[in-house]
């Protein structure tokens, strides 16, 4: 990985794990609605990342929002699960097989199947963390409940970033 | 060979995953791994610098409720000095109340934590009773070297020995989750009196808390026919949603009381 790559990578992490931890880990509608947006981080990984790499930033990005709290473990499972399924589902949501670098976005992949990567990114992401942090699973509603309505609320903010990003940077990286 | 040097991801991957369940379901108590919570020194800079922008958003209910505390302390302090003159009592000296700020604090999810800018280095340690003016907040689960985290009552796996007023029976309070403002007492024995508007207080059984810190008033009273227990609803004096200054009560715990008494 290039240097500068990394420390963009770096800066974007830690803004994305300040953001979490100092404003959205206060954000609780209903008493069920957390934002979990720093899975903005993971879901623009882009294609030329490493397996081994695109994990241990998830790892590390999970374990960073758990130093804010006092669930260690909680969010590094979830998002190392979801730095493990990124490319996948980034391959069943791209209409055929690109072979140069993509970040993805609506000018890679369509504003369609940008939604559908993103929900199912989060519904993946949610759900492990939300079903980890409820064990023992007892309230089945109230644990449904809670993966739905965040993972809506997730949704919609990254789906909102996502587009207002690529309106503001019409140059892509090649 | 071949499969594997192609899967090699999936063994990171599983490493990362069986560390990151160790981590949680494994050491979730341990004081070991304070570092790893919000006790540690980086997150408690930030956040504490996040409780300062906000800290002057209340500043005027905090002004009025300390002097309120402070009118009250006085009452006492005359009354407590004329008992003294008379019986002599020995004030023990090693019932210590560290001042704390509170720098994070949730009260909307069922398991809310709260962390506080003290920690080992000024005597905070796992398992001290917390409290504010208006009466008892949790007990200290994690302790950094500078913050710790506070499992308040409104926590799933908080449980504090308490009594009620008058009758003396003894119960625990846990919470159920849902209104921050009411918590239950359990496992009250059923042929004691309990009456709505009743008074609950720390029991003083277990050495987190002294006895007679407030806890709330009883709202109403169930009967479990089953356990011949009373779960009795406890609306709470502390609004946990309004926490900025808290003590910690750093009194030395006796082993032999807490072997005899249990968890609790």
């Amino acid at each position: 990985m290039e240097p500068l790559s990394f420390l963009k990578k770096l800066g974007s992490m830690t803004g994305l794990v300040l953001l979490q931890v100092l404003f959205l880990n206060r954000i609780s509608l209903f008493g069920y609605v957390t934002p979990l947006f720093y899975l903005w981080f993971i879901v623009r990984f882009d294609s030329s990342m490493s397996r081994y790499s695109m994990l241990l930033w998830g790892f590390v990005t999970g374990l960073l929002i758990d130093v804010f709290t006092a669930t260690p473990g909680l969010n590094a499972a979830s998002s190392t699960l979801a730095a493990m399924i990124q490319p996948s589902v980034v391959k069943l949501f791209l209409a055929k097989e690109r072979r140069e670098v993509i970040i993805p976005g609506r000018n890679t992949m369509g504003t369609g199947p940008l939604a559908g990567y993103l929900f199912l990114m989060t519904l993946v992401h949610h759900s492990a963390y939300f079903l980890l942090r409820s064990i023992p699973l007892e309230d089945w509603l109230v644990i449904t409940a809670k993966i739905v309505l965040s993972t809506l609320l997730t949704f919609i903010a990254m789906f909102a970033v996502a587009l207002s990003v690529e309106k503001s940077n019409q140059r892509r990286p090649a | 060979m071949d499969f594997i040097v192609r899967h090699a991801h999936v063994f990171l991957f599983i490493f990362l995953e069986t560390l990151s369940l160790i981590l949680l379901f494994g050491l979730n108590d341990n004081q070991r791994i304070a570092f790893l919570t919000s006790a540690n020194r980086l997150s408690g800079t930030f956040l504490e610098w996040r409780a300062n922008a906000e800290s002057y958003l209340g500043l005027k209910g905090e002004n009025e409720r300390l002097l309120k505390e402070n009118a009250l302390l006085r009452e006492r302090l005359l009354s407590l000095s004329d008992s003294l003159e008379l019986e002599r009592v020995k004030v023990s000296s090693d019932e210590v109340f560290v001042l704390a700020r509170v720098i994070d604090n949730s009260v909307r999810k069922d398991d809310n934590y709260l962390t506080i800018d003290k920690g080992r280095s000024d005597g905070v340690e796992q398992g001290m009773g917390v409290f504010d003016s208006r009466g008892v907040v949790g007990v200290v689960n994690m302790a950094g070297s500078h913050y710790s985290v506070v499992l308040p009552v409104l926590n799933s796996r908080s449980s504090i020995s308490c009594k009620v007023v008058g009758s003396g029976s003894i119960g625990f309070l846990e919470w159920r989750g849902g209104d921050p403002y009411k918590a239950i007492l359990v496992d009250v024995p059923y042929h004691t009196a309990v009456s709505a508007g009743d008074t609950i207080v720390t029991s003083g059984f277990s050495s987190a808390f002294p006895e007679n810190i407030p806890v709330g008033t009883v709202r109403s009273v169930e009967q479990h026919r089953m356990s011949y227990t009373l779960n009795v609803s406890v609306d709470l004096f502390v609004d946990m949603s309004d926490l900025r200054w808290v003590y910690v009560n750093s009194r030395k715990s006796d082993p032999e009381l807490e072997e005899l008494v249990g968890k609790h």
